[in-house]
């Protein structure tokens, strides 16, 4: 029995469906991140979790209750709103006590567990201050305590990072999850940032259109991806997809993209690929996955010589766009590659991570992983550290 | 001439029409109201214009009518303002709830505040009226009165009666205020508060009246000000009577001014009357709104 469970829940406004039966079971302990572009529902999906928004069909557990008719203060949550949501006439100590005092909490308890996490995320300074005395990175760290004194069974963030500036949000970010691997909470966290999703997560949900598209690590979600939209929403810059063909050829199958020799396919792929030749796919690599051809990469790796037409230095990398056929593909390097804009650059493609999409349907082809609607499938890759 | 003292010069120019304005049409009287007081000024005895210093002040501590009206004009603000408040508070809650027909009950609600005092007074003269009002057909149909009550001649409820009519005529403005407040208040608070465990009640009171504070202590004050000096609608009612039963301070001072000619008195009566309410008002703002900014 998971701690967390959502059991096809549906959610419509009048004839509108925005949530479309969705499953999840989520462990006691586990942080699970709902990723997805904005209008994906992974907000709406953990507000009918918070009891904000009425559940329309389905139904959802939280500790082994069913907690549809519940109401917010009766599902033992707590959450962290993307703008904070602080009480503006309360003093930050008024703020994270206002939930224990309202459930009857002794005074000496009360103090003693505002002191706590007020030490736990340095503000104890700012106890007697009114939140518009804050600066925006200490409101989210009141709310944040707001939360943790509670002791809640499941914590809730709500984009709780998208409000501040980008420094302060890669310190907070670290500072939640050593939050989480110390108070051992379970948390549901809601983004549209896929770098947050993949630091963060124990699991992610990929949400698109109200449905789940995948759930997995954040490894299995980057290296294993089950969709397209998964393999383009993760990653920075994301994976490279190009029309092409599968076709047979002498020693194999290779995939044919438009005005590019053939690159061949690993044999695992090869297998898979057996039904679809003659017919066109998406063709994907990740950045990383393109090599300076040359005594490093093994001879069996495709090797294909490309145009480079871009070359933007990163810093720690640079990223090179070559012609590809009719399209364009991204190359992550080393600061040592810098070839001038104009000229071709052998390009050798690791094999063990080509990926394939079926045109149509946009699944994954030949990548061995559980469909991500059954929960009891989707545990088992969980488990499973070789996944 | 330089440029600098050209633009040190712009601003005062520029304000000088509001300025002057404000000078001739409020500063200008109230000065001269200040001095007519000094002086014993009854426009049917010209000759006898003369000024007597602090003597209209000192007659006015002796004047049973005063005091009377003083205490009359504290039931008059201290009923009023409260049950406007009341009753707009209450009606804003209703009106900030979704339903379907909410753009025509807030236009609705505005019609008494639209409405011209004289016509509010008129109206509700009928209304208590002893022989055709429908106050008292109702009543009588339910058995709550044996005979006509006149309310407006009779002196124990004549007040009474016109304080309920300015009540009316005055809470839209609270409904209005208060509503315009509600919907400042960030959605998300009430969200929090829920998760934090709070009843309806608790978030009223923890959320919705600290958010709506800045929002009452003005309309208070400037609620305060207006009933005080509001004498219209006694004035198309009652007149002032039956005897002095309705006489508020700013009637008294009116009617001894411009129905006895008395211009000296009636501005003594006049200028003690803002002395109180500024009394009045200053220690509400010190009070009520010492925390605002």
């Amino acid at each position: 029995m998971s701690f967390v469970s959502l059991r096809n829940v549906y959610k419509s406004y009048g004839a509108v469906d925005v949530i479309h039966g969705v499953n999840l079971e989520i462990e006691a302990g586990e942080f699970i991140v709902f990723v997805g572009p904005s209008g994906c529902g992974k907000s709406t999906l953990m507000r009918m979790v918070a009891g904000l928004e009425e559940i329309t069909k389905g139904e959802i557990h939280i500790g082994g209750r069913v907690v549809n008719d519940l109401p917010p203060r009766d599902r033992d949550i707590a959450m962290v709103f993307q703008d904070y949501a602080l009480y503006p006439n309360k003093t930050v100590f008024q703020n994270m006590a206002f939930g224990l005092q309202l459930r009857k909490t002794p005074a000496e308890e009360m103090r003693r567990r505002v002191a706590e996490a007020a030490e736990t995320l340095q503000i104890t300074h700012l106890l007697e201050r009114l939140p518009k005395a804050l600066s925006g990175g200490q409101r989210q760290r009141v709310a944040m305590g707001r939360a943790i004194v509670r002791e809640p069974k499941v914590f809730l963030f709500d984009e709780p990072l998208s409000n501040l500036d980008a420094l302060l949000r890669n310190q907070v970010r670290a500072e939640i999850k050593k939050l989480h691997k110390r108070t051992k909470g379970t948390i549901i966290y809601v983004t549209h940032d896929q770098v947050e999703a993949m630091t963060l997560a124990d699991r992610i949900v990929v949400l698109r259109a109200g449905h789940i598209i995948q759930v997995g690590t954040p490894d299995e979600i980057y290296h294993h991806p089950l969709h397209r939209f998964v393999a383009e929403f993760t990653g920075s810059p994301p994976m490279n997809l190009i029309d092409a063909k599968v076709e047979a050829v002498e020693d194999g199958v290779a995939v044919v993209a438009e005005g590019v020799a053939p690159v061949r396919l690993p044999p695992h792929l090869a297998i898979d690929a057996q039904p679809y030749i003659g017919r066109e796919v998406m063709f994907g690599i990740r950045p990383e996955n393109l090599h300076l051809a040359d005594c490093n990469t093994a001879p069996r790796w495709p090797t294909l010589s490309l145009r480079v037409d871009l070359v933007e230095p990163m810093g720690a990398e640079n990223l090179i766009h070559f012609t590809f056929g009719k399209g364009d593909l991204i190359g992550r390097f080393g600061t040592s590659v810098r070839p001038t804009e104009g000229t071709n650059l052998n390009v050798a493609f690791d094999p063990a991570h080509f990926h394939l999409f079926d045109k149509k349907s946009e699944q994954s082809i030949g990548t061995v992983l559980p469909t991500p609607q059954t929960h009891d499938a989707a545990r088992t890759a969980c488990a499973d550290p070789a996944a | 001439m330089s440029a600098q003292s050209d633009v040190r010069r712009t601003p005062y120019i520029l304000l000088s029409p509001a300025i002057i304005a404000t000078l001739v049409v409020v500063f200008y009287p109230m000065l001269q109201a200040g001095i007519t007081s000094l002086y014993r000024s009854i426009l049917w005895k010209p000759k006898d214009v003369a000024f007597i210093g602090l003597d209209n002040y000192f007659a006015i501590l002796h004047d049973p009518v005063f005091w009377d009206s003083l205490g009359r004009t504290a039931i008059w603000i201290g009923l009023t303002v409260p049950l406007q408040l009341a009753l707009g508070f209450v009606t804003a809650l209703l009106l900030n709830r979704n339903f379907w027909w909410r753009p025509l009950a807030r236009s609705l609600i505005l019609i008494p505040w639209a409405l011209p005092s004289v016509v509010i007074g008129l109206m509700w003269s009928w209304i208590y009226h002893p022989q055709v009002g429908v106050l008292n057909d109702l009543l009588m149909r339910c058995g709550m009165l044996q005979s006509a009550m006149p309310w407006l001649a009779n002196p124990d409820t004549a007040l009474y009666a016109i304080i309920a009519a300015l009540v009316w005529q005055g809470f839209p403005f609270f409904a209005i205020m208060i509503l315009a407040g509600l919907q400042t208040i960030p959605g998300n608070l009430y969200e929090a508060a829920s998760i934090d465990g709070a009843t309806t009640w608790q978030k009223f009171l923890g959320i919705t009246l600290p958010g709506l504070k800045g929002v009452l202590v003005t309309a208070v004050m400037l609620r305060i000000i207006w009933v005080a000096n509001s004498m219209d609608v006694i004035y198309v009612m009652t007149g002032g009577g039956p005897g002095y039963a309705t006489h508020t301070l700013p009637l008294y001072a009116f009617k001894r001014t411009y129905s006895s000619m008395d211009f000296g008195y009636g501005s003594a009566l006049a200028v003690t009357f803002s002395l109180v309410l500024l009394v009045l008002i200053t220690i509400y703002l010190r009070r009520v709104g010492k925390d605002m900014k």
